[in-house]
């Protein structure tokens, strides 16, 4: 990832002008972007709703959630409405799955793309402190954050980012209408990086089991995760309420709980593009990483394929090449 | 059981296995079905300690079958279709390569050995190529044994 230009606040006063002259031109009904949060080391969704609100939206290394969530619902809230929509590299490729499988309306979608330079991980911070954080300013290379009774510490930025942010190979938006600010410079490096899951993946079987169930005994099934998750959008169809036919049972235990995220995961497949929003909205924090990075992983080396990046592909698992490389006897 | 089925076939070739394990095939209708039908036909010895479920294709199974046959205490699962090219439905094994393949690759992630799933093609009038698969991959589960403490 590139060092931080640091001018989040011309990205910023760029998402405004954009979401302003868009709600005013009456393009979009309502623009969905960050807004502050209760205090400053939180970045929430906003909805703007008209043109002199736009002055709530902000734009800095917090804004971690992925807006595209809000479209899965296969844009209701009224069912016409034409939506705005703030997205970043990985939250654009959420969107990009959608639009493959023509789950959300094209004409009905106004995007501005953000370039992004990695988001900071707020849970790592905010654990070495024994009370609450309320501001995090992030300066060039340089984390600042304050607690509640005024104790500052000076963190390294890179030390700090999301895990997937330090291997983001598409830090600029694969779709949009108009872009925010200059786009950064991508890696050159091209090939994924994928540290955590070979380190796991070079544990004995037994220990693998022992980690999985050890994870999967924490899950309180609150479904935060696919709640959260932008490309998961059966809602009350989905397989994991049901009784018949009952893959899921509604105890809760290791077992069912990863049989639970297994679902999660083949049903993503060939969509998710590891936005890691589901591991963030995880109250638990279970590793959901080793679930759906190991999977991007295996589509990489099994079809050299990397979700949502083209807008006319189709989708993996919807189509086939009879020249697949494997299970050809 | 090995004893009754010597008495009722009339052989004395049955199974060596020990038969502790328990092993899940899914079978497509078209092709690996009859395949092993022949197999039983032409009394070739078989292992005993499999139970077989029947699909109409290889397409109809969703991987989440397999997982949920292992967390209902399957030791092993094996899935056989018909040969690439030709599939009853013309394309049913091509969808279902991808997803069997994205999840052999997933097992040992969850902390499976890979002997312990496989998938396979066998066509109707290959009750030897059956017999082959069939006794190779239960012996491999067999080596592992039942599978304990697991997450899944």
């Amino acid at each position: 990832m590139s060092p931080a230009n640091g001018n989040y606040k011309a990205v910023e006063q760029r998402i405004r002008e954009l979401a302003r002259t868009a709600l005013e031109e009456g393009r979009v009904d309502y623009f969905i972007g960050w807004t502050a949060g209760y205090n400053e080391s939180e970045v929430i969704p906003g909805f703007v709703r008209s043109a002199d609100k736009v002055d709530d939206l902000v734009w800095n290394p917090l804004a971690a959630y992925n807006l595209t969530t809000f479209l899965k619902r296969k844009m209701p809230d009224p069912p016409q409405a034409k939506i705005g929509l703030a997205v970043k590299g990985c939250d654009s490729r959420t969107l990009v799955s959608l639009l493959q499988e023509e789950l959300v309306d094209r004409e009905r979608l106004y995007v501005v793309g953000v370039p992004c330079e990695g988001i900071v991980n707020r849970r790592a911070i905010s654990k070495m402190f024994a009370n609450e954080v309320v501001k995090i300013e992030v300066e060039g290379d340089t984390i600042t954050v304050t607690n509640q009774d005024g104790e500052t510490k000076q963190l390294a930025r890179e030390e700090y980012l999301l895990d997937h942010c330090r291997s983001c190979k598409y830090p600029n938006p694969r779709y949009f209408d108009d872009l925010a600010g200059e786009a950064v410079t991508e890696p050159e490096d091209q090939t994924p990086m994928w540290r955590e899951i070979e380190e796991f993946e070079a544990l004995p079987e037994k220990e693998k089991d022992r980690l999985m169930a050890e994870a999967f005994e924490k899950c309180i099934r609150c479904y935060a995760c696919i709640n959260a998750c932008p490309v998961c959008y059966c809602w009350d169809n989905c397989v994991c309420r049901s009784r018949q036919p009952k893959l899921v049972g509604q105890k809760v235990n290791a077992q069912e709980n990863l049989m639970f995220q297994m679902v999660h995961m083949f049903h993503v497949a060939g969509r998710c593009p590891s936005c890691g929003n589901c591991d963030r909205a995880c109250p638990v924090e279970i590793p959901l990483y080793l679930l759906h990075r190991k999977m991007n992983k295996e589509l990489k080396e099994m079809l050299d394929f990397e979700p949502g990046i083209d807008l006319e592909q189709k989708p993996v698992f919807q189509t086939f090449d009879v020249n697949d490389p494997f299970g050809q006897h | 059981m090995a004893q009754a089925t010597e008495k009722a076939t009339g052989t004395t070739a049955s199974w060596d296995g020990e038969g502790r394990v328990k092993v899940v095939g899914i079978l497509c209708n078209w092709c690996s079905y009859a395949g092993a039908d022949g197999a039983g036909t032409a009394r070739l010895r078989q292992p005993f300690d499999f139970r077989i479920v029947r699909v109409p294709c290889t397409g109809r199974i969703d991987p989440l079958h397999i997982l949920k046959a292992f967390e209902k205490g399957a030791d092993g699962v094996l899935v056989s279709g018909c040969h690439p090219g030709d599939c009853h439905y013309a394309e049913g094994n091509y969808y279902a390569r991808r997803k069997l393949e994205l999840l052999e690759r997933m097992l040992p992630q969850l902390g499976f050995e890979p002997e312990r799933f496989k998938y396979t093609w066998v066509s109707a009038s290959e009750a030897q190529r059956w017999q082959q698969v069939v006794t190779e991959f239960i012996k491999g589960v067999e080596k592992l044994g039942p599978r304990e403490g697991r997450a899944l």
